[in-house]
């Protein structure tokens, strides 16, 4: 019970679950414009589709993330130094996740060229700031030490 | 890939944003909520603070002083009446000592004191080391 009520158990699930937007939402941009350089048909799908399971893997990745993250702050979705940084960057990476995720579910492969060409600068922005969350969640942990 | 963006695309952007918004949205909402009532806990738990209570005592203080101190003197260390300081006894039968007195030795302060009175004299009582 200890386990559940302390601050390990979140620390925990927020150590371990960050990590998941934050890689993920990095491989899958990637892997989306890889695809969207390759000629062969057959390779550029599995590109995408690789791109859709690390967007979608990472986008649940975040949900346990940004629960244990808040109880962490207390409820606190703003804060002060570090942790008002972390929250700039978070919450718009979090809404793009999402917003990212069910674009692709609806869109599956049916996607134009423009518009994928938006989805992609969309989601290199997402792993952006993804990324700058991840590097203030850092600071928080590490800075000053 | 096909060509123009409009259609299939610019509905799933649009149910995108709606998705997104509400989510996001949501769990800042549930988050200041929560906070909230935190912060009104807080509050709550200090009405009660050693602050609130140092006010008490200072009240019951000044009532030990004019009805307590001729007999257990000014710092209450006991004169007629027995040392106060570290009372073992509870609230609860102290304010009934207070209230009922004890025969030939100590008389009712039931008429004089209200229970707030007693009350402010027990965390008076209680702050005595």
């Amino acid at each position: 019970m200890e386990l559940f009520l302390g601050a390990n158990i979140w620390e925990m699930m927020h150590g371990g679950s960050t990590h998941l937007p934050i890689a993920l939402m990095l491989v899958s941009a990637v892997f989306d414009a890889l695809g969207g350089l390759i000629r062969s048909e057959r390779v550029r799908d599995r590109f995408h589709a690789a791109g859709l399971f690390t967007l979608i893997a990472g986008t649940l990745g975040a949900f346990p993330a940004v629960l244990s993250g808040l109880i962490l702050a207390r409820w606190e979705i703003g804060g002060q130094g570090a942790l008002f940084w972390h929250h700039v960057f978070l919450w718009p990476a979090f809404a793009l996740l999402i917003g990212l995720s069910v674009w692709r579910l609806i869109v599956r492969g049916r996607r134009t060229r423009a518009g994928f060409l938006v989805y992609l600068l969309a989601a290199f922005l997402a792993a952006f700031l993804v990324s700058a969350a991840g590097f203030w969640g850092g600071e928080i942990v590490l800075g000053g030490s | 890939m096909k060509r123009g963006f409009f259609g299939l695309e610019f509905i799933a952007a649009l149910l995108a944003v709606v998705v997104a918004s509400a989510v996001v949205g949501g769990a800042l909402g549930a988050a200041n909520l929560v906070r909230a009532g935190i912060e009104k806990a807080r509050t709550e738990v200090a009405a009660g603070s050693p602050a609130r209570l140092s006010e008490i005592a200072a009240h019951g203080q000044k009532l030990f002083a004019v009805n307590c101190s001729h007999c257990h003197a000014d710092d209450a260390t006991g004169d007629e009446g027995p040392d106060l300081h570290g009372l073992t006894k509870s609230d609860e039968r102290i304010k009934g000592i207070i209230t009922n007195g004890i025969k030939g030795e100590m008389p009712s302060f039931a008429k004089k004191l209200q229970e707030a009175d007693k009350e402010a004299l027990v965390s008076f009582l209680r702050s005595l080391r």
